[in-house]
């Protein structure tokens, strides 16, 4: 029957092609370095951190970017990685508590600075001083910031408004998000007229530009710690650790504004 | 009362070609299966639009494809009895009943209903649902349906088709009872040529 | 026992599922029609946009009504001149969101119904005086009640629980785009969260299971007695 031969044709290729695809791409296991988890808002500098390793010769690490909360969810269940870099001690505090990190490997890496930013083609000036007049000019839209419930960049961005008086009249008018890149994202769209996000999303973007600078004494104490899991295998993974540290490292760090905190 | 039928209409290898014209009250029309007797009682109801020809009846000329007329079908008032009843299975058989007179509008000539109902003793199942009558029943269900749209005219396909003996004998003699009363034309289908021989004079031999 | 603030998750969630449903409705059934019932050539490609919700992973729906919708977009841009309607970040924007998702199981619903209306039926309507409207009034759209009704709490119970697109397009706004499915994830993401979010996650079960129950009644009410051409 012409039916069941096109079947059994379709069927032997469709074998074939899954065989095929299973050996394409990159070889896995052995060759790889180690499991990195890290927040999104240091996606580009990590990324070329972990190029300069690579260029030393060492096998490439893996990175995986998220939300400080959906990294710790994912690593208080098991998640198999080697290294995590959060954006608040907050949430270290609770991977170390559960006896996730491997002992005296905790150090408090990078600082970095909230900005108030808005899409690049938007009119109007920067917004000086202590930012009274953004609720005016915020009128009926709203502020795009991380979920200050859970993420660490709404935490601090919080913290800041707090600081500047404007917590009470503002939080009913954001647009929470899971994660700084999206709140980033979302003044990128248009979608919001202002945003809440690190002086290093602002370098990373060319689709918004600077609105206010937060003042110094409003500016909250923002520290990305990293760490070493106790479920890590990987033998490379404290080199790497160590790595962060380096003076190369810190330079691509700085060049995204990000500055190497002392040690704690 | 006349009916001139001229058509052409092919439906797959079926060719069907009628020329005929008569004065008769009521018409048989015989011939084998697949002879295009269903396809000609739709050309009539206007269900389907032959490639050529025209069609009057009761000097309403209802379709003329060189003129151009082509009445719609829900303006024909023909009272179509189907061969598989087509009763409508979410109505109950008073709705079904009620549905064409509802849209029938008065014409002056008003179909006795109580005879109809009298006639084909169907007043026992005026509260049944369509799905629980048995095939005689449902018969004589669509026959009083058509009726009772007040129809101009009356085409019946195959009717007695499936039913035992009885119950086709039965129904046969409330068609010989209801049709001098109703004084309106009827085209009756079928290949029994015993049937056709008792209801009707004039015989259209579709071969 | 529940609290306001869940109160006020529930409530949202009821209220953009029922508006997502409602309008979707007389949409999907008309797109149903004309997948049953014409063949034309565009045939095929609109039954596949149809289901594209259906087999697209929901992000990717959400961001391209965002593309197409978000205050910048080539529609979105018009609504927001032209009638001042900002869809994300409001609560329209997440039953605009639920009800893409929606669409393409209330039109497979509908569709098997009407493809089961024998249009046999539909003829002899018209041959005792009804017009194909009259005949679709009276005939069609009552035997297709069954499936309009399936497709009615199929799409309702999908919308509740429509998270990817919503978050994506519409954001995590409480009180206006937090509905169930997005309270639960947020509240997972803090720490010692588990706890509340399991009110929540039982209270969206119950929910489903009894649009699911109230359906079933619904159709079996509808159908006693019936089958099709008899």
């Amino acid at each position: 029957m012409p039916h069941r031969r096109t079947m059994t044709v379709v069927a032997r290729l469709f074998l074939i092609l899954a065989l095929a695809l299973s050996a394409c791409g990159k070889s896995q296991s052995s060759a790889d370095g180690p499991v990195v988890m890290a927040p999104s808002s240091l996606q580009e500098a990590l990324e070329e951190v972990v190029d300069a390793w690579a260029a030393r010769g060492h096998d490439r690490p893996v990175l995986s970017f998220a939300g400080s909360p959906v990294i710790a969810r994912q690593i208080r269940s098991g998640a198999p990685a080697d290294i995590v870099l959060l954006a608040d001690e907050q949430w270290m505090d609770v991977l170390e508590a559960e006896n996730l990190l491997a002992d005296n490997t905790r150090l408090a890496l990078l600082g970095n600075r909230l900005v108030l930013v808005s899409p690049q083609s938007s009119n109007g000036g920067e917004i000086s001083g202590n930012l009274d007049s953004l609720p005016i000019l915020l009128g009926q839209q709203r502020l795009a910031m991380a979920d200050p419930a859970s993420v660490p960049a709404g935490r601090y961005g919080k913290m800041a408004l707090q600081s500047l008086g404007l917590w009470e009249q503002l939080s009913g008018q954001i647009a929470p998000t899971e994660n700084v890149r999206a709140a980033l994202a979302l003044v990128e769209r248009g979608e919001a007229p202002f945003g809440l996000v690190y002086a290093s999303d602002l370098a990373a973007s060319d689709k918004v530009r600077l609105a206010a600078e937060i003042p110094e004494a409003a500016q909250p104490p923002i520290r990305y710690p990293a760490a070493l899991l106790t479920s890590s295998t990987n033998p490379d993974a404290r080199a790497f650790l160590a790595f962060l540290t380096a003076p190369e490292a810190e330079a691509i760090f700085a060049k995204y504004q990000f500055f190497r905190l002392a040690q704690r | 009362m006349s009916f001139e039928i001229n058509l052409r209409h092919r439906v797959g290898d079926c060719a069907l070609s009628v020329d005929f014209s008569s004065e008769a009250a009521s018409i048989g029309v015989a011939g084998p299966s697949g002879a295009g007797k269903t396809t000609l009682l739709n050309c009539l109801a206007g269900l389907i639009a032959p490639d050529q020809g025209r069609i009057v009846i009761g000097s309403r000329t209802l379709f003329d494809r060189d003129q151009g007329i082509a009445v719609p079908v829900e303006q024909r008032r023909a009272g179509y009895v189907f061969q598989d009843a087509r009763l409508f299975p979410h109505l109950k058989v008073s709705a079904n009943l009620a549905y064409g007179e509802r849209l029938g509008g008065a014409t002056g000539d008003q179909i006795d209903r109580d005879q109809i109902i009298d006639v084909l003793g169907i007043a026992a199942l005026m509260d049944r649902w369509p799905a629980n009558l048995s095939g005689g029943e449902t018969r004589r269900v669509a026959i009083a349906r058509a009726l009772f749209a007040n129809p101009k005219f009356l085409l019946l396909d195959e009717p007695l088709a499936s039913l035992d003996h009885a119950r086709a004998e039965e129904i046969l003699s409330m068609i010989e009872q209801l049709g001098p009363s109703l004084a309106i034309p009827m085209i009756y289908v079928s290949h029994q040529p015993q049937e056709i021989a008792r209801l009707t004079d004039t015989v259209l031999n579709l071969a | 026992m529940i609290s306001a603030l869940e109160w006020s998750i529930i409530l949202l969630s009821l209220k953009v599922s029922l508006v997502a449903v409602a309008v979707t409705l007389p949409a999907a059934y008309a797109l149903a029609w004309v997948l049953a019932r014409r063949r034309f050539s565009g045939h095929s490609l609109l039954d596949a946009l149809v289901h594209l919700p259906l087999v697209v992973p929901p992000v990717v729906t959400g961001w391209l009504l965002l593309i197409l919708l978000g205050r910048t977009g080539p529609v979105g841009a018009l609504l927001d001149r032209w009638f001042g309607i900002t869809l994300v970040f409001h609560w329209t924007g997440a039953a605009l969101a639920a009800a893409v998702m929606a669409l393409p199981l209330m039109v497979r619903a509908m569709r098997l119904s009407i493809d089961a209306v024998d249009r046999r039926l539909v003829a002899a309507a018209q041959t005792l005086g009804a017009s194909r409207w009259h005949a679709f009034r009276t005939i069609t759209l009552p035997l297709t009640l069954p499936g309009i009704l399936a497709g009615a709490v199929l799409g309702f119970t999908r919308s509740l629980g429509e998270f990817g697109a919503t978050i994506t397009f519409a954001a995590n706004i409480p009180g206006e785009t937090r509905t169930l499915p997005l309270a639960i994830y947020t509240g997972l993401q803090v720490p010692g969260g588990e706890a509340a979010v399991t009110r929540l996650a039982i209270i969206s079960i119950l929910l489903s299971l009894a649009a699911l129950m109230v359906s079933e009644w619904l159709i079996r009410r509808n159908t006693n007695g019936r089958a099709h051409v008899v």
